[in-house]
């Protein structure tokens, strides 16, 4: 065990569970992005860097316009440069964006704090089911 | 809000009143309004805390210091005359965090950060588009919020 290791294993036994609405790192459910990029205009530390591109769609009936779509190419969060204020997730109108509790994805360089795509789904395993709608 | 002519009078009440404990002192610029000065006093015993303000024009960013008082509240008002320009009467007040050769308040509402011209905005890019198309476009770009017109981009 790693002097770090040591010192999670005793803040994990002294804290216990976290709580559903901590803000430990965002995870992204990239099927829900349309790339409209209001994260990343209302960012306020400019972390969210997306690339896309415009693909169009025959028409689907014969009087039909072909539509435009647009595609995702790259979606990552700087790590290294966000203050954790969630407007991100509070502004997607899509629910691309989450909270999950994993705190633990420090690094030893500021690059491998840029969380690609890839990343970012992968903390969609910890995200909390949301609490139920008020009736 | 106290009258910053009474200051030192108030706060030297509220200690005696028991607001013993010195937690901050800090700024803010309310604009063409001036400056707000903003402290936070606790009551160690009580368990009860005050958030006292007072405040002074732009043109003439004085407050009296509290130093007198609290001799913590020296490292607190150096920050807040490097970062907002105030000058606390009776204190000196050399820079405490910034470089030695920094011109400018950088906390001041007119203050433009440099780094927001100097680095690329990514909210500039429109759905649809990525680095690649960026310099190639003649339509007018956003402008990334906080940065004036006529700076970079």
């Amino acid at each position: 065990m790693t002097p770090y290791e040591q010192g999670m294993a005793v803040l994990r036994a002294a804290q216990g569970p976290l709580p559903a609405r901590s803000r430990g790192v965002i995870a992204l459910l990239e099927e829900n992005c349309t790339v409209c990029m209001l994260c990343a205009r209302e960012c306020p530390d400019w972390c969210i860097e997306i690339d896309s591109h415009k693909e169009t769609l025959p028409p689907r009936t014969e009087r039909g316009r072909p539509r435009v779509l647009h595609v995702l190419d790259r979606f990552a969060i700087d790590f290294a440069l966000c203050m954790w204020c969630g407007i991100c997730i509070e502004v997607c109108p899509f629910d691309a964006l989450f909270w999950a509790p994993e705190f633990e994805h420090s690094a030893t360089t500021a690059k491998d704090l840029v969380h690609e795509r890839q990343e970012l789904r992968k903390w969609l395993a910890g995200v909390p089911v949301p609490p139920p709608l008020e009736r | 809000m106290i009258e910053r002519d009474r200051w030192v009078d108030e706060v030297r009440a509220a200690r005696e009143g028991g607001l013993t404990f010195f937690d901050l002192l800090t700024a803010v610029d309310t604009g063409e309004a001036g400056f707000e000065v903003v402290l936070h006093l606790w009551d160690v015993g009580g368990k009860r805390g005050a958030l006292l303000t007072t405040s002074c024009p732009r043109e003439d960013p004085v407050i009296p210091t509290l130093t007198g008082l609290f001799a913590g509240a020296g490292w607190h008002e150096r920050a807040a005359a490097e970062l907002f320009g105030i000058t606390f009467a009776g204190h000196d007040t050399r820079p405490l965090l910034l470089a030695e050769r920094f011109e400018g308040h950088p906390l001041r509402k007119d203050f433009v950060l440099a780094s927001r011209v100097a680095k690329r905005w990514p909210g500039a890019k429109e759905p649809g588009e990525s680095d690649a198309d960026l310099p190639a476009s003649p339509r007018r770009r956003p402008r990334p919020p906080g940065v004036p017109e006529g700076w970079g981009q």
